[in-house]
Protein backbone atom coordinates (compact mmCIF):
# COMPACT_ATOMS: atom_id res chain seq x y z
CA UNK A 1 0.00 0.00 0.00
CA UNK A 2 1.58 3.60 -0.47
CA UNK A 3 1.31 5.85 1.72
CA UNK A 4 0.02 9.33 1.70
CA UNK A 5 3.14 12.15 1.00
CA UNK A 6 2.70 14.75 3.54
CA UNK A 7 5.37 17.70 3.17
CA UNK A 8 3.93 19.43 5.54
CA UNK A 9 6.31 21.53 7.85
CA UNK A 10 8.94 20.92 4.96
CA UNK A 11 11.53 23.36 3.53
CA UNK A 12 12.17 23.96 0.00
CA UNK A 13 14.93 26.24 -1.72
CA UNK A 14 13.70 27.51 -5.64
CA UNK A 15 16.77 28.24 -6.88
CA UNK A 16 15.41 30.72 -10.07
CA UNK A 17 14.45 34.10 -10.79
CA UNK A 18 11.63 35.29 -10.01
CA UNK A 19 9.12 34.81 -12.75
CA UNK A 20 5.31 33.65 -13.22
CA UNK A 21 7.08 29.79 -13.01
CA UNK A 22 8.05 30.38 -9.06
CA UNK A 23 5.03 32.67 -8.11
CA UNK A 24 2.94 28.94 -9.21
CA UNK A 25 5.66 26.68 -7.36
CA UNK A 26 5.32 29.23 -4.25
CA UNK A 27 1.27 29.03 -4.55
CA UNK A 28 1.35 25.36 -4.67
CA UNK A 29 3.73 24.84 -2.05
CA UNK A 30 1.78 26.70 0.24
CA UNK A 31 -1.06 25.24 0.29
CA UNK A 32 1.19 21.51 0.08
CA UNK A 33 2.35 22.92 3.81
CA UNK A 34 5.74 23.81 2.22
CA UNK A 35 7.78 26.54 3.53
CA UNK A 36 9.69 27.77 0.05
CA UNK A 37 12.43 30.21 -0.31
CA UNK A 38 13.57 31.86 -3.43
CA UNK A 39 17.10 33.05 -4.24
CA UNK A 40 19.41 33.00 -7.19
CA UNK A 41 22.80 33.13 -5.91
CA UNK A 42 24.47 30.42 -4.67
CA UNK A 43 23.14 27.89 -2.34
CA UNK A 44 26.43 27.73 0.33
CA UNK A 45 24.94 24.59 2.15
CA UNK A 46 22.24 22.21 2.11
CA UNK A 47 21.33 22.34 5.76
CA UNK A 48 18.49 24.37 5.41
CA UNK A 49 16.16 22.58 2.53
CA UNK A 50 14.70 19.37 2.85
CA UNK A 51 14.10 19.88 -1.09
CA UNK A 52 15.86 21.90 -3.29
CA UNK A 53 14.33 22.82 -7.15
CA UNK A 54 16.84 24.45 -9.62
CA UNK A 55 16.59 26.46 -12.93
CA UNK A 56 18.07 23.76 -15.03
CA UNK A 57 17.78 26.04 -17.90
CA UNK A 58 20.53 28.70 -16.11
CA UNK A 59 21.76 27.36 -13.29
CA UNK A 60 25.69 26.67 -13.38
CA UNK A 61 28.48 24.05 -11.32
CA UNK A 62 28.48 26.64 -8.40
CA UNK A 63 24.79 27.52 -7.88
CA UNK A 64 24.42 23.84 -5.86
CA UNK A 65 26.43 22.97 -2.64
CA UNK A 66 28.90 20.36 -3.17
CA UNK A 67 27.99 16.98 -2.97
CA UNK A 68 29.81 14.15 -1.54
CA UNK A 69 27.50 11.01 -2.21
CA UNK A 70 25.13 10.97 0.47
CA UNK A 71 24.71 14.72 1.69
CA UNK A 72 22.73 16.31 -0.98
CA UNK A 73 19.34 16.49 -0.92
CA UNK A 74 15.95 15.78 -3.24
CA UNK A 75 16.51 17.83 -6.17
CA UNK A 76 13.94 18.99 -8.69
CA UNK A 77 14.66 20.40 -12.26
CA UNK A 78 12.78 23.42 -13.55
CA UNK A 79 13.72 23.13 -17.11
CA UNK A 80 11.96 24.35 -20.46
CA UNK A 81 15.14 23.58 -22.78
CA UNK A 82 15.61 20.30 -24.24
CA UNK A 83 19.20 20.71 -25.04
CA UNK A 84 20.91 17.74 -24.13
CA UNK A 85 23.77 19.83 -22.20
CA UNK A 86 21.00 21.29 -20.56
CA UNK A 87 19.18 17.96 -19.41
CA UNK A 88 23.02 16.43 -18.43
CA UNK A 89 24.12 18.98 -16.29
CA UNK A 90 20.62 18.43 -13.85
CA UNK A 91 21.28 14.60 -14.00
CA UNK A 92 24.82 15.36 -12.98
CA UNK A 93 23.67 17.69 -10.42
CA UNK A 94 21.39 14.53 -8.76
CA UNK A 95 17.98 16.15 -10.09
CA UNK A 96 15.79 13.10 -9.70
CA UNK A 97 12.74 14.82 -11.07
CA UNK A 98 11.44 17.40 -13.91
CA UNK A 99 9.17 19.80 -13.89
CA UNK A 100 8.73 21.25 -17.48
CA UNK A 101 8.61 24.79 -18.10
CA UNK A 102 6.01 26.87 -17.99
CA UNK A 103 4.72 25.33 -14.96
CA UNK A 104 1.61 23.50 -15.12
CA UNK A 105 0.17 22.96 -11.70
CA UNK A 106 -0.76 19.57 -11.85
CA UNK A 107 3.26 18.61 -12.39
CA UNK A 108 4.50 19.95 -8.98
CA UNK A 109 3.00 17.31 -6.53
CA UNK A 110 3.67 14.48 -8.53
CA UNK A 111 7.26 15.53 -9.01
CA UNK A 112 8.23 15.89 -5.74
CA UNK A 113 6.81 12.71 -4.71
CA UNK A 114 8.95 11.22 -7.57
CA UNK A 115 12.05 12.91 -6.52
CA UNK A 116 11.99 12.70 -2.66
CA UNK A 117 11.03 8.62 -3.51
CA UNK A 118 14.13 8.45 -5.82
CA UNK A 119 16.26 10.25 -3.64
CA UNK A 120 15.32 8.04 -0.22
CA UNK A 121 16.20 4.71 -2.98
CA UNK A 122 19.65 6.02 -3.79
CA UNK A 123 20.96 6.40 -0.37
CA UNK A 124 19.70 2.78 0.47
CA UNK A 125 21.62 1.42 -2.36
CA UNK A 126 24.78 3.73 -1.28
CA UNK A 127 24.32 2.64 1.81
CA UNK A 128 23.81 -1.21 0.56
CA UNK A 129 26.69 -0.86 -1.89
CA UNK A 130 28.96 0.39 0.93
CA UNK A 131 28.34 -2.29 3.37
CA UNK A 132 28.48 -4.93 0.86
CA UNK A 133 32.57 -3.09 -0.49
CA UNK A 134 33.29 -3.41 3.40
CA UNK A 135 32.37 -7.50 2.99
CA UNK A 136 34.36 -8.14 -0.46
CA UNK A 137 37.15 -6.26 1.41
CA UNK A 138 37.16 -8.53 4.13
CA UNK A 139 36.47 -11.71 2.17
CA UNK A 140 40.17 -12.91 2.00
CA UNK A 141 40.33 -13.22 6.05
CA UNK A 142 37.05 -15.61 5.69
CA UNK A 143 39.19 -17.93 3.75
CA UNK A 144 42.05 -17.63 6.08
CA UNK A 145 39.81 -18.37 9.15
CA UNK A 146 38.93 -21.42 7.64
CA UNK A 147 41.94 -22.82 6.47
CA UNK A 148 43.23 -22.06 10.26
CA UNK A 149 40.05 -24.16 11.74
CA UNK A 150 40.29 -26.83 9.16
CA UNK A 151 44.29 -27.38 10.62
CA UNK A 152 43.39 -26.76 13.76
CA UNK A 153 40.61 -29.22 13.82
CA UNK A 154 41.03 -31.82 11.67
CA UNK A 155 37.69 -30.84 9.88
CA UNK A 156 37.00 -30.57 6.06
CA UNK A 157 36.36 -27.52 4.39
CA UNK A 158 32.59 -27.87 4.64
CA UNK A 159 32.32 -28.31 8.29
CA UNK A 160 35.04 -25.37 8.94
CA UNK A 161 32.76 -22.71 7.35
CA UNK A 162 29.86 -24.35 8.74
CA UNK A 163 31.16 -24.06 12.09
CA UNK A 164 32.15 -20.50 11.53
CA UNK A 165 29.13 -19.80 10.09
CA UNK A 166 27.17 -20.89 13.19
CA UNK A 167 29.64 -18.94 15.54
CA UNK A 168 28.59 -15.57 13.54
CA UNK A 169 25.12 -16.11 13.59
CA UNK A 170 24.61 -17.07 17.37
CA UNK A 171 27.19 -13.60 18.09
CA UNK A 172 25.15 -11.59 15.45
CA UNK A 173 28.68 -10.80 13.54
CA UNK A 174 29.24 -11.16 9.93
CA UNK A 175 31.19 -14.01 9.01
CA UNK A 176 33.95 -11.11 8.10
CA UNK A 177 33.96 -9.82 11.76
CA UNK A 178 33.88 -13.52 13.37
CA UNK A 179 37.18 -14.94 10.78
CA UNK A 180 38.85 -11.20 11.68
CA UNK A 181 38.37 -11.92 15.60
CA UNK A 182 39.51 -15.65 15.10
CA UNK A 183 42.71 -14.55 13.24
CA UNK A 184 43.53 -12.05 15.29
CA UNK A 185 43.10 -14.88 18.15
CA UNK A 186 42.66 -11.50 20.69
CA UNK A 187 39.48 -14.04 21.87
CA UNK A 188 39.03 -17.88 21.42
CA UNK A 189 35.93 -19.12 20.03
CA UNK A 190 34.97 -21.93 22.28
CA UNK A 191 31.74 -22.40 19.74
CA UNK A 192 34.33 -23.61 17.09
CA UNK A 193 36.90 -25.70 19.70
CA UNK B 1 -21.18 46.00 -18.39
CA UNK B 2 -24.65 45.33 -20.33
CA UNK B 3 -24.19 42.44 -22.58
CA UNK B 4 -25.70 39.08 -21.61
CA UNK B 5 -23.41 36.96 -19.07
CA UNK B 6 -22.77 33.51 -20.50
CA UNK B 7 -22.30 30.85 -18.61
CA UNK B 8 -20.77 27.61 -20.15
CA UNK B 9 -22.80 24.36 -18.98
CA UNK B 10 -20.93 21.12 -19.80
CA UNK B 11 -22.87 18.31 -19.22
CA UNK B 12 -23.17 14.80 -20.68
CA UNK B 13 -26.74 13.66 -20.25
CA UNK B 14 -25.59 10.11 -21.87
CA UNK B 15 -23.72 7.11 -20.71
CA UNK B 16 -22.48 5.23 -17.68
CA UNK B 17 -23.32 8.91 -15.39
CA UNK B 18 -25.80 9.97 -17.46
CA UNK B 19 -28.42 10.24 -14.85
CA UNK B 20 -26.36 12.82 -12.53
CA UNK B 21 -25.66 14.82 -16.31
CA UNK B 22 -29.36 15.23 -16.60
CA UNK B 23 -29.80 16.49 -12.68
CA UNK B 24 -26.85 18.96 -13.35
CA UNK B 25 -27.72 20.68 -16.36
CA UNK B 26 -31.15 20.82 -14.78
CA UNK B 27 -29.60 22.04 -11.57
CA UNK B 28 -27.52 24.72 -13.54
CA UNK B 29 -30.44 25.50 -15.82
CA UNK B 30 -33.24 26.55 -12.67
CA UNK B 31 -29.65 28.57 -11.26
CA UNK B 32 -29.39 30.81 -14.47
CA UNK B 33 -33.46 31.26 -14.37
CA UNK B 34 -33.63 32.39 -10.66
CA UNK B 35 -30.60 35.05 -10.87
CA UNK B 36 -31.93 36.15 -14.26
CA UNK B 37 -34.99 37.12 -12.04
CA UNK B 38 -33.37 38.28 -9.61
CA UNK B 39 -30.97 40.49 -10.99
CA UNK B 40 -32.97 41.36 -13.37
CA UNK B 41 -29.52 40.69 -15.82
CA UNK B 42 -29.59 39.21 -19.19
CA UNK B 43 -28.06 35.60 -18.64
CA UNK B 44 -27.34 33.05 -21.34
CA UNK B 45 -26.60 29.87 -20.53
CA UNK B 46 -24.50 27.85 -22.94
CA UNK B 47 -25.38 24.30 -22.86
CA UNK B 48 -22.88 21.29 -24.71
CA UNK B 49 -23.34 17.64 -24.43
CA UNK B 50 -20.27 16.11 -24.95
CA UNK B 51 -22.22 12.95 -25.05
CA UNK B 52 -19.69 10.73 -22.46
CA UNK B 53 -16.57 11.42 -24.84
CA UNK B 54 -13.54 13.47 -23.87
CA UNK B 55 -12.79 14.79 -27.15
CA UNK B 56 -16.79 15.79 -26.67
CA UNK B 57 -15.31 17.80 -23.78
CA UNK B 58 -12.27 19.33 -25.39
CA UNK B 59 -15.16 20.64 -28.12
CA UNK B 60 -17.68 21.79 -26.07
CA UNK B 61 -15.55 23.78 -23.64
CA UNK B 62 -13.31 25.40 -26.70
CA UNK B 63 -16.22 26.47 -28.55
CA UNK B 64 -17.44 28.27 -25.03
CA UNK B 65 -14.03 29.59 -25.09
CA UNK B 66 -13.76 30.85 -28.25
CA UNK B 67 -17.50 32.47 -27.82
CA UNK B 68 -16.09 34.62 -25.09
CA UNK B 69 -17.86 32.50 -22.54
CA UNK B 70 -15.25 32.31 -19.60
CA UNK B 71 -17.09 30.63 -17.07
CA UNK B 72 -17.48 26.95 -17.39
CA UNK B 73 -19.51 25.15 -15.09
CA UNK B 74 -19.60 21.03 -15.93
CA UNK B 75 -17.50 18.14 -16.08
CA UNK B 76 -18.67 15.20 -13.81
CA UNK B 77 -15.26 12.67 -13.90
CA UNK B 78 -11.96 13.89 -13.18
CA UNK B 79 -10.71 12.73 -16.79
CA UNK B 80 -13.21 14.66 -18.48
CA UNK B 81 -12.21 17.46 -15.69
CA UNK B 82 -8.40 17.04 -16.17
CA UNK B 83 -8.64 17.24 -19.85
CA UNK B 84 -10.60 20.74 -19.83
CA UNK B 85 -8.71 22.46 -17.28
CA UNK B 86 -5.73 23.08 -20.00
CA UNK B 87 -7.52 24.57 -22.13
CA UNK B 88 -9.71 26.84 -19.55
CA UNK B 89 -6.06 28.06 -18.51
CA UNK B 90 -4.70 28.74 -21.59
CA UNK B 91 -7.98 31.07 -22.21
CA UNK B 92 -7.70 32.55 -19.04
CA UNK B 93 -11.48 31.31 -18.25
CA UNK B 94 -12.65 29.67 -14.94
CA UNK B 95 -13.90 26.07 -14.26
CA UNK B 96 -16.28 25.75 -11.82
CA UNK B 97 -16.25 21.85 -10.93
CA UNK B 98 -19.22 20.65 -8.80
CA UNK B 99 -18.76 16.72 -8.15
CA UNK B 100 -17.32 14.37 -5.16
CA UNK B 101 -13.69 13.60 -6.42
CA UNK B 102 -10.71 11.89 -5.10
CA UNK B 103 -9.05 14.69 -4.18
CA UNK B 104 -4.66 15.86 -4.91
CA UNK B 105 -5.96 18.52 -7.09
CA UNK B 106 -5.97 22.55 -6.92
CA UNK B 107 -5.92 24.70 -9.77
CA UNK B 108 -5.89 27.97 -9.69
CA UNK B 109 -8.44 28.18 -12.74
CA UNK B 110 -10.43 26.16 -11.08
CA UNK B 111 -13.13 26.79 -8.63
CA UNK B 112 -13.92 23.00 -6.15
CA UNK B 113 -17.40 23.12 -4.96
CA UNK B 114 -17.45 19.20 -4.95
CA UNK B 115 -15.86 17.40 -1.54
CA UNK B 116 -12.82 16.11 -1.65
CA UNK B 117 -11.91 12.80 0.60
CA UNK B 118 -11.55 14.63 4.17
CA UNK B 119 -14.83 15.94 3.34
CA UNK B 120 -16.52 12.71 2.28
CA UNK B 121 -14.53 9.47 3.23
CA UNK B 122 -13.05 10.18 5.84
CA UNK B 123 -15.99 11.70 8.39
CA UNK B 124 -17.96 8.07 7.12
CA UNK B 125 -15.22 6.27 8.16
CA UNK B 126 -15.04 7.83 11.36
CA UNK B 127 -18.55 6.96 11.58
CA UNK B 128 -18.25 3.68 10.40
CA UNK B 129 -15.15 2.13 11.95
CA UNK B 130 -17.07 2.18 16.04
CA UNK B 131 -19.80 1.08 14.56
CA UNK B 132 -19.32 -1.63 12.34
CA UNK B 133 -15.38 -2.44 12.86
CA UNK B 134 -12.36 -1.84 10.80
CA UNK B 135 -12.34 -4.97 8.58
CA UNK B 136 -13.99 -3.48 5.54
CA UNK B 137 -14.15 -5.10 1.92
CA UNK B 138 -13.44 -2.27 -0.95
CA UNK B 139 -15.30 -2.40 -4.26
CA UNK B 140 -14.71 0.11 -6.97
CA UNK B 141 -14.77 1.16 -10.62
CA UNK B 142 -11.64 0.44 -12.63
CA UNK B 143 -10.42 4.30 -13.11
CA UNK B 144 -8.97 6.53 -10.59
CA UNK B 145 -11.67 7.40 -8.64
CA UNK B 146 -12.11 3.51 -7.39
CA UNK B 147 -8.56 3.18 -7.28
CA UNK B 148 -7.82 6.58 -4.95
CA UNK B 149 -10.99 5.97 -3.10
CA UNK B 150 -9.80 2.75 -2.12
CA UNK B 151 -5.72 2.93 -1.75
CA UNK B 152 -7.03 6.11 0.87
CA UNK B 153 -9.17 3.51 2.43
CA UNK B 154 -6.28 1.23 3.34
CA UNK B 155 -4.43 3.84 4.68
CA UNK B 156 -7.38 4.59 7.03
CA UNK B 157 -8.12 1.03 7.98
CA UNK B 158 -3.77 0.46 8.36
CA UNK B 159 -3.78 3.23 11.00
CA UNK B 160 -6.75 2.17 12.51
CA UNK B 161 -4.91 -0.93 13.20
CA UNK B 162 -7.96 -3.06 10.83
CA UNK B 163 -6.90 -5.26 7.82
CA UNK B 164 -8.90 -5.53 4.29
CA UNK B 165 -11.02 -8.51 3.57
CA UNK B 166 -10.69 -7.48 -0.02
CA UNK B 167 -10.46 -4.99 -2.76
CA UNK B 168 -12.22 -5.84 -6.53
CA UNK B 169 -12.43 -3.35 -9.46
CA UNK B 170 -15.00 -3.87 -12.24
CA UNK B 171 -14.91 -1.93 -15.66
CA UNK B 172 -17.67 1.03 -16.06
CA UNK B 173 -21.28 -0.74 -17.14
CA UNK B 174 -19.52 -4.21 -16.07
CA UNK B 175 -22.72 -5.78 -14.41
CA UNK B 176 -21.63 -9.37 -13.78
CA UNK B 177 -20.92 -8.71 -9.79
CA UNK B 178 -21.12 -12.56 -8.81
CA UNK B 179 -17.52 -12.73 -7.81
CA UNK B 180 -17.46 -9.96 -6.06
CA UNK B 181 -20.40 -11.30 -3.99
CA UNK B 182 -18.92 -14.70 -3.81
CA UNK B 183 -15.98 -13.53 -2.06
CA UNK B 184 -18.07 -10.82 0.44
CA UNK B 185 -20.14 -14.36 1.21
CA UNK B 186 -17.01 -15.91 2.27
CA UNK B 187 -15.07 -13.70 3.85
CA UNK B 188 -17.81 -11.99 6.25
CA UNK B 189 -16.68 -7.77 5.82
CA UNK B 190 -17.89 -5.18 8.76
CA UNK B 191 -19.13 -3.19 5.82
CA UNK B 192 -18.73 -2.66 2.09
CA UNK B 193 -17.11 0.47 0.52
CA UNK B 194 -18.90 0.90 -2.75
CA UNK B 195 -16.98 3.31 -5.52
CA UNK B 196 -18.32 1.24 -8.44
CA UNK B 197 -20.56 4.04 -10.23
CA UNK B 198 -23.76 3.17 -12.44
CA UNK B 199 -25.31 0.29 -14.35
CA UNK B 200 -22.19 -1.65 -11.97
CA UNK B 201 -23.19 0.02 -8.55
CA UNK B 202 -26.99 -0.53 -9.42
CA UNK B 203 -26.40 -4.38 -9.92
CA UNK B 204 -24.14 -4.22 -6.57
CA UNK B 205 -26.58 -3.43 -4.75
CA UNK B 206 -29.05 -5.97 -5.54
CA UNK B 207 -27.04 -8.38 -5.38
CA UNK B 208 -26.57 -7.51 -1.76
CA UNK B 209 -30.04 -7.06 -1.20
CA UNK B 210 -30.11 -10.78 -2.56
CA UNK B 211 -27.54 -12.14 -0.58
CA UNK B 212 -28.75 -10.21 2.52
CA UNK B 213 -32.41 -11.82 2.14
CA UNK B 214 -30.44 -15.20 2.21
CA UNK B 215 -28.54 -14.52 5.37
CA UNK B 216 -29.13 -12.35 7.59
CA UNK B 217 -25.02 -10.92 8.25
CA UNK B 218 -25.32 -9.14 5.01
CA UNK B 219 -28.87 -7.07 6.18
CA UNK B 220 -27.63 -3.38 5.63
CA UNK B 221 -27.98 -3.23 9.69
CA UNK B 222 -25.46 -5.42 10.26
CA UNK B 223 -23.04 -4.94 6.90
CA UNK B 224 -23.79 -1.80 5.14
CA UNK B 225 -22.77 -0.99 2.00
CA UNK B 226 -21.45 2.92 1.61
CA UNK B 227 -21.05 5.19 -1.17
CA UNK B 228 -19.62 8.68 -1.34
CA UNK B 229 -21.21 9.27 -4.63
CA UNK B 230 -24.93 7.56 -5.00
CA UNK B 231 -27.86 10.48 -5.21
CA UNK B 232 -31.42 10.50 -5.29
CA UNK B 233 -31.90 10.50 -9.25
CA UNK B 234 -30.27 7.08 -8.98
CA UNK B 235 -32.24 5.41 -6.74
CA UNK B 236 -35.23 4.88 -9.04
CA UNK B 237 -32.79 2.92 -11.48
CA UNK B 238 -32.04 0.54 -9.16
CA UNK B 239 -34.73 -2.31 -8.53
CA UNK B 240 -37.58 -1.01 -6.07
CA UNK B 241 -36.12 -1.40 -2.16
CA UNK B 242 -32.99 -3.04 -3.31
CA UNK B 243 -30.64 -0.60 -1.74
CA UNK B 244 -32.96 0.32 1.10
CA UNK B 245 -30.74 0.70 4.15
CA UNK B 246 -27.79 1.11 2.71
CA UNK B 247 -25.56 4.24 2.98
CA UNK B 248 -24.19 7.01 1.66
CA UNK B 249 -22.11 10.32 2.11
CA UNK B 250 -22.80 13.82 0.12
CA UNK B 251 -23.10 17.32 1.28
CA UNK B 252 -26.84 17.36 0.41
CA UNK B 253 -29.57 15.55 0.39
CA UNK B 254 -33.07 15.86 -0.46
CA UNK B 255 -34.93 15.31 2.67
CA UNK B 256 -33.03 17.95 4.56
CA UNK B 257 -34.62 20.00 6.92
CA UNK B 258 -33.43 23.36 6.20
CA UNK B 259 -34.94 26.78 5.58
CA UNK B 260 -32.81 27.34 2.85
CA UNK B 261 -33.51 23.81 1.31
CA UNK B 262 -37.33 24.11 1.76
CA UNK B 263 -37.40 27.64 -0.32
CA UNK B 264 -34.95 26.00 -2.90
CA UNK B 265 -37.56 22.96 -3.23
CA UNK B 266 -40.45 24.86 -3.97
CA UNK B 267 -38.91 26.84 -6.47
CA UNK B 268 -37.25 23.09 -8.53
CA UNK B 269 -40.87 21.95 -8.00
CA UNK B 270 -42.38 24.74 -9.57
CA UNK B 271 -40.18 24.08 -12.36
CA UNK B 272 -39.69 20.40 -12.49
CA UNK B 273 -42.79 19.13 -11.32
CA UNK B 274 -43.54 18.11 -6.95
CA UNK B 275 -42.32 14.92 -7.91
CA UNK B 276 -38.46 15.86 -9.03
CA UNK B 277 -36.67 14.97 -5.89
CA UNK B 278 -33.08 16.94 -5.90
CA UNK B 279 -29.82 15.05 -5.79
CA UNK B 280 -26.60 16.95 -4.83
CA UNK B 281 -25.61 16.98 -8.29
CA UNK B 282 -28.56 19.10 -8.98
CA UNK B 283 -28.22 21.43 -5.97
CA UNK B 284 -24.30 21.42 -6.31
CA UNK B 285 -24.55 22.68 -9.93
CA UNK B 286 -27.55 24.90 -8.47
CA UNK B 287 -24.72 26.06 -6.32
CA UNK B 288 -22.14 26.74 -8.82
CA UNK B 289 -24.13 28.66 -10.99
CA UNK B 290 -25.46 30.83 -8.66
CA UNK B 291 -22.10 31.59 -6.72
CA UNK B 292 -20.59 32.15 -10.44
CA UNK B 293 -23.40 34.74 -11.61
CA UNK B 294 -23.39 36.32 -7.94
CA UNK B 295 -19.34 36.89 -7.96
CA UNK B 296 -18.81 38.08 -11.18
CA UNK B 297 -21.86 40.70 -10.64
CA UNK B 298 -19.84 41.50 -6.96
CA UNK B 299 -16.92 42.24 -9.19
CA UNK B 300 -18.50 43.91 -12.15
CA UNK B 301 -16.87 42.15 -14.50
CA UNK B 302 -16.30 38.73 -15.75
CA UNK B 303 -13.03 39.15 -15.64
CA UNK B 304 -11.39 35.57 -14.26
CA UNK B 305 -8.87 36.76 -11.72
CA UNK B 306 -11.42 39.89 -10.66
CA UNK B 307 -13.98 36.55 -10.22
CA UNK B 308 -11.77 34.79 -8.25
CA UNK B 309 -10.69 37.06 -5.77
CA UNK B 310 -14.40 37.84 -5.26
CA UNK B 311 -15.12 34.37 -4.46
CA UNK B 312 -12.38 33.99 -1.72
CA UNK B 313 -12.40 35.37 1.49
CA UNK B 314 -16.26 36.25 2.58
CA UNK B 315 -19.31 33.58 3.31
CA UNK B 316 -21.68 33.50 0.33
CA UNK B 317 -25.40 32.70 1.29
CA UNK B 318 -25.95 29.32 -0.48
CA UNK B 319 -28.36 26.59 -0.77
CA UNK B 320 -25.81 24.50 1.17
CA UNK B 321 -25.49 27.11 3.65
CA UNK B 322 -22.83 30.02 4.48
CA UNK B 323 -20.39 29.14 1.51
CA UNK B 324 -16.51 29.83 1.81
CA UNK B 325 -13.77 28.83 -0.54
CA UNK B 326 -10.77 28.92 0.42
CA UNK B 327 -7.95 31.21 -1.05
CA UNK B 328 -4.73 28.52 -1.15
CA UNK B 329 -6.76 25.64 -2.44
CA UNK B 330 -10.02 27.10 -4.43
CA UNK B 331 -11.93 24.71 -2.45
CA UNK B 332 -15.34 25.00 -0.64
CA UNK B 333 -15.68 23.85 2.78
CA UNK B 334 -18.85 21.85 2.89
CA UNK B 335 -21.11 20.16 5.64
CA UNK B 336 -20.93 15.96 5.95
CA UNK B 337 -24.61 14.30 5.43
CA UNK B 338 -24.80 10.28 6.05
CA UNK B 339 -27.57 9.66 4.34
CA UNK B 340 -29.46 5.88 4.80
CA UNK B 341 -31.52 5.21 1.46
CA UNK B 342 -35.38 4.75 2.93
CA UNK B 343 -38.37 3.28 1.08
CA UNK B 344 -39.39 6.39 -0.68
CA UNK B 345 -35.99 5.79 -3.18
CA UNK B 346 -35.12 9.32 -0.88
CA UNK B 347 -32.54 9.26 2.07
CA UNK B 348 -32.67 9.54 5.83
CA UNK B 349 -30.24 11.83 7.08
CA UNK B 350 -28.68 9.66 10.03
CA UNK B 351 -25.22 11.85 10.53
CA UNK B 352 -23.88 15.30 10.02
CA UNK B 353 -21.23 17.83 10.12
CA UNK B 354 -21.01 21.12 10.13
CA UNK B 355 -18.84 22.62 6.69
CA UNK B 356 -15.32 20.66 7.14
CA UNK B 357 -12.62 23.03 5.13
CA UNK B 358 -11.43 21.32 2.14
CA UNK B 359 -7.79 19.43 2.50
CA UNK B 360 -6.90 18.35 -1.27
CA UNK B 361 -3.34 17.02 -0.65
CA UNK B 362 -4.60 15.69 3.03
CA UNK B 363 -1.82 18.18 4.70
CA UNK B 364 -3.68 17.69 8.16
CA UNK B 365 -2.59 21.40 8.43
CA UNK B 366 -5.91 21.61 10.49
CA UNK B 367 -4.69 19.66 13.21
CA UNK B 368 -1.74 20.45 15.58
CA UNK B 369 0.60 17.55 14.61
CA UNK B 370 0.56 16.06 11.19
CA UNK B 371 0.73 12.69 11.31
CA UNK B 372 -0.44 9.34 9.84
CA UNK B 373 -3.92 9.77 8.59
CA UNK B 374 -6.25 8.66 11.21
CA UNK B 375 -10.02 7.92 12.02
CA UNK B 376 -10.73 9.80 14.30
CA UNK B 377 -13.33 8.35 16.84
Amino acid sequence: MSRTPNFTGWKAVILHREDSNTERLERQFGLLGIRATRRWEPLSTWDDADLVLVDADQGWDDLLPQTDGLSGRPLVALLGSEAPGRIAWAMEKGASAIIAKPVATSAIFPALVMAVSIHEERLAVADKLRHLEERVRMRPLVHAAVEKLRAAQCMTEEEAYAALRDCAMQRRLTMEQIAAILLGGAETLPEVG
Amino acid sequence: MNDALKIGILYSTTGPYGAMGVDARDGAMLAVEDNAKKSGRVIEPVFYDPHASLQGYLDGAQQMLRADCRHIVGTITSAARKEVIPLVEKHDGLLWYMCPYEGFEANESVIYIGGCPNQHLIPAFEYLIPRFGARPYLTGANYVWGWEMNRLARELIANAGGEILGERYLPLEETSVERIITEIAERRPSFVLNNLIGPSSYAFLEAMKALGEKDPFFRPENCPVVSCDLMECELDLIARGAATGQLCAASYFDTLDTAENRDFKSRAALRYGRERRISSVFASAYVAVDLCVAAILAAGTDEPQAVRREVQGRKWPSLLGALEIDGRTNHAALPFHLGRINDDNGFDVIASRPALAADPYLTQRGTAMPAKLRVVS
